[in-house]
């Protein structure tokens, strides 16, 4: 695993996960966005200079600024040919959110989960959907 | 000597007036007048003696047998017979004496006749009027009574008897006559009346009530009338006649109609009765008040003369469709409006007036005032849309603190279980400096909610008339330091003398939160400034806070300005619970803010003070 983009405005969900992380996957860069634009505008760039794109990217939904549907409304525009696999993690019960996601996943060329916080352990699913998928 | 007599007598006897003639003791017709001729016509030769016998021939009720026995007889004696004339019966009346010389000695028989044909019609007419008053009497329950003034007799008749109820041979008398009615009006009136006509001959016909000999209580018709001679009343006469079932059935009609009539009248409900023009021919109380008009002034009138011209022909239209096709309308939502543009609405039935053949002759109209029910239900349906949006608030403001708590909360967990399985000391260390930052932002986040439910709680708003310039210099002076630092440029156009309706709490932290947030979201290049200006709306004054900021893109944030926990800028000092927290306060106080925005050029807030207290 080479690229891991974690993108949400609470810096003890952003520890927890790398923490996690750590413990169960080894990877060179693990990058933290406080907000979807952060994000976005990161991966606009990458394209720009042919850098490659993260494999799996955890999301927030509540954020200032652009939060994580707004995201995921812009990264799906964004020409992607890997499948990449996006953690959509909120703490909101919100059965709304839930129906979001769902529309989102089933237009979506990529791999969507939904976990709720808390998050103890990163599932084997959230980093890989290789052999599924095959 | 005796011849001369004879002729001297037949001489006097033809000149007779009287019809007159004389028989001898051989029943031979001696002589007679011309007038007995007239009835008795002779048959041959007056100069042969005749038998009388012979002229009574062919009258009935005398035989010849009963003329002999009347001839002889020493006394005087009447005999009625008829004959058939020329043309009708005649009715005769032959009156026999004896005839005696001046010797006293009987000669023979004087008859004389008259015709009784006028006086036999009388009792023929006399016997079937007494016939007919006696059927008028039994009929119609007449009865009658006689009071001699001289022997001081009462007598009744037999109806009288029956309508007292006293067995026939009952003999009454004046005293017992006036107990039979009714202790009270009909006892005294009769009484008053009898004396009256007694004393000044006044006929008097009163109705009464009296009390039966069985005890049975009756309305009567009692007459009286003085029967005078020589302006002296000799006799009274009376009638006496059960009028009891005509009284009664009068009295229940009567009843039912004041009872139909209280009725209508004192419905709550507006009845009416319109003829075949839809003009007015029966208005009740509840019209009558309705349309502020006496019964009078409103019978003839059409609904065109009432209320307003649409309602009008609305309504006629509805009465000849009515009265069209029979059928009832019954229970429409109708809405009227009075010549003064009031508006009534009413529940309104018309049901159509038939006559005998089935055709209608107008309508008869109900109608109930539902204003107030209208009105209610207005209420009602605007509490529900208040409540349908508060609901939704509190379920949006449910997740918000849903969300919050529960990240909080996670994040307890998450970072508990890292320290359980941690080993190494540094890093549990670290884990638990992240413990506490996340049990300050718990608190904060409380602490926030709190500051929301406070607003949502207050819901008995005191609004107060404040100055809005010296709310203005409040916040300015809190905030002295802070502006002076940023260097802000403060602009205020607003009129010493204008006065807002607000919350004095409200107020200051409305005015806080849009300085503070104008000076926070500043343009990097550009040294802030801040005009707060004040104008006049429709519903109060309205406060303008303008800057030359960054500004917001509306069409991608618009409706999430106001929300909770929004930020859009990469601000560490947003909460993203200022505007949400000033929006509730002004809403809470009836007023509204807008907002006004374009990216790199500063924004405009808009508050509309609400100046009414409801």
């Amino acid at each position: 695993m080479n690229n891991i983009f974690i993108i949400d405005d609470d810096p003890i969900t952003v520890f927890g996960i790398k923490k996690m992380l750590k413990a169960s996957v080894s990877c060179e860069n693990i990058s933290a966005f406080d907000n979807g634009k952060m994000a976005i505008d990161q991966l606009r760039l990458d394209i720009e200079n042919g850098c490659p794109m993260p494999e799996v990217i955890f999301l927030d939904i509540n954020m200032p600024i652009m939060d994580g549907w707004e995201f995921l409304e812009a990264f799906l525009a964004l020409p992607i040919e890997n499948r990449i696999i996006i953690n959509v993690i909120t703490s909101s019960i919100d059965p709304a959110d839930y129906h979001k996601w769902n529309e989102f996943r089933l237009k979506c060329f990529h791999y969507l989960n939904f976990k709720n916080k808390p998050i103890f352990k990163i599932e084997t699913t959230d980093l890989s959907r290789i052999n599924l998928a095959s | 000597m005796k011849s001369t007599q004879t002729d001297l007598n037949n001489s006097i006897v033809h000149q007779l007036p009287l019809a007159t003639v004389l028989v001898d003791l051989s029943f031979n017709l001696i002589d007679a007048s011309h007038t007995w001729h007239q009835f008795f016509p002779s048959k041959k030769d007056l100069n042969n003696p005749q038998k009388i016998f012979t002229f009574f021939d062919g009258h009935e009720g005398c035989t010849p047998e009963l003329l002999e026995e009347y001839l002889i007889g020493n006394d005087i004696r009447t005999i009625r017979h008829s004959v058939m004339g020329k043309d009708n019966l005649q009715w005769l009346e032959s009156t026999f004496a004896p005839w005696f010389d001046d010797n006293k000695t009987i000669q023979g028989t004087i008859i004389q006749t008259i015709d009784i044909g006028r006086q036999i019609q009388k009792d023929v007419e006399l016997e079937q009027t007494k016939e007919l008053f006696q059927a008028t009497t039994e009929i119609n329950h007449i009865g009658s009574w006689e009071y001699n003034i001289e022997t001081e007799k009462l007598s009744w008749c037999k109806m009288t008897k029956q309508i007292h109820e006293v067995p026939e041979n009952y003999e009454p008398n004046v005293a017992e006559a006036i107990e039979f009615y009714k202790q009270g009006y009909s006892r005294n009136k009769i009484s008053m009346l009898f004396h009256k006509i007694l004393q000044e001959g006044t006929s008097f016909n009163e109705r009464l009530q009296i009390i039966t000999q069985k005890g049975e209580e009756k309305w009567v018709a009692a007459g009286g009338k003085a029967i005078k001679k020589e302006g002296k009343t000799l006799k009274i006469f009376g009638t006496f006649q059960d009028i009891n079932q005509q009284v009664v059935a009068e009295k229940r009609t009567k009843e039912s109609e004041r009872l139909l009539t209280t009725l209508i009248d004192n419905l709550p409900i507006n009845v009416f009765i319109k003829d075949k023009d839809s003009r007015k021919i029966l208005v009740n109380k509840a019209e009558c008040s309705y349309l502020e008009a006496s019964p009078d002034e409103l019978i003839g009138k059409t609904d065109f003369d009432l209320y307003d011209n649409t309602v009008a022909k609305t309504s006629r239209d509805e009465d000849l469709e009515v009265m069209r096709s029979l059928k009832p309308m019954l229970g429409e939502e109708t809405i009227n409006v009075r010549k003064d543009g009031s508006i009534t609405h009413f529940l309104t039935s018309k049901i159509p007036l038939l006559d005998l053949e089935g055709k209608a002759y107008g309508l008869i109209g109900m109608s109930m005032d539902i204003t107030n029910l209208k009105q209610k239900e207005e209420q009602l349906r605007n509490l529900i849309n208040v409540t349908a949006i508060q609901n939704k608030k509190l379920i949006n403001f449910a997740h918000i603190v849903s969300h919050n708590l529960r990240s909080h909360s996670a994040n307890f967990s998450m970072l508990l279980d890292f320290l359980i399985k941690e080993k190494e000391p540094k890093e549990k260390e670290r884990i638990l400096g992240m413990l506490s930052s996340a049990s300050d932002n718990l608190l904060d986040t409380l602490e926030n909610l709190n500051e929301v439910v406070d607003i949502s709680t207050n819901v008995n708003l005191d609004k107060k008339s404040l100055s809005l310039n010296e709310g203005i210099k409040r916040v300015q002076q809190n905030l002295s330091a802070f502006l002076e630092k940023n260097k802000v440029e403060v602009t205020n156009t607003i009129d010493e003398s204008i006065r807002v309706m607000s919350v004095p709490a409200y107020l200051e932290s409305i005015i806080l939160n849009l300085m503070t947030n104008a000076v926070k979201y500043r343009h990097p290049m550009r040294v802030p400034q801040i005009t707060l200006t004040a104008s006049n709306e429709p519903k109060g004054i309205a406060l303008s806070v303008t800057d030359n900021g960054l500004g917001i893109d509306l069409e991608r944030y618009g409706d999430k300005i106001f929300g909770m926990y929004k930020t859009f800028h990469n601000n560490k000092d947003a909460r993203g619970l200022g505007l949400y927290i000033i929006k509730n306060q002004i809403e809470a106080m009836d007023g509204y803010i807008s907002v006004e925005s374009s990216v790199n050029k500063g924004s405009v807030f808009k508050v509309f003070f609400n100046e009414e207290n409801e």
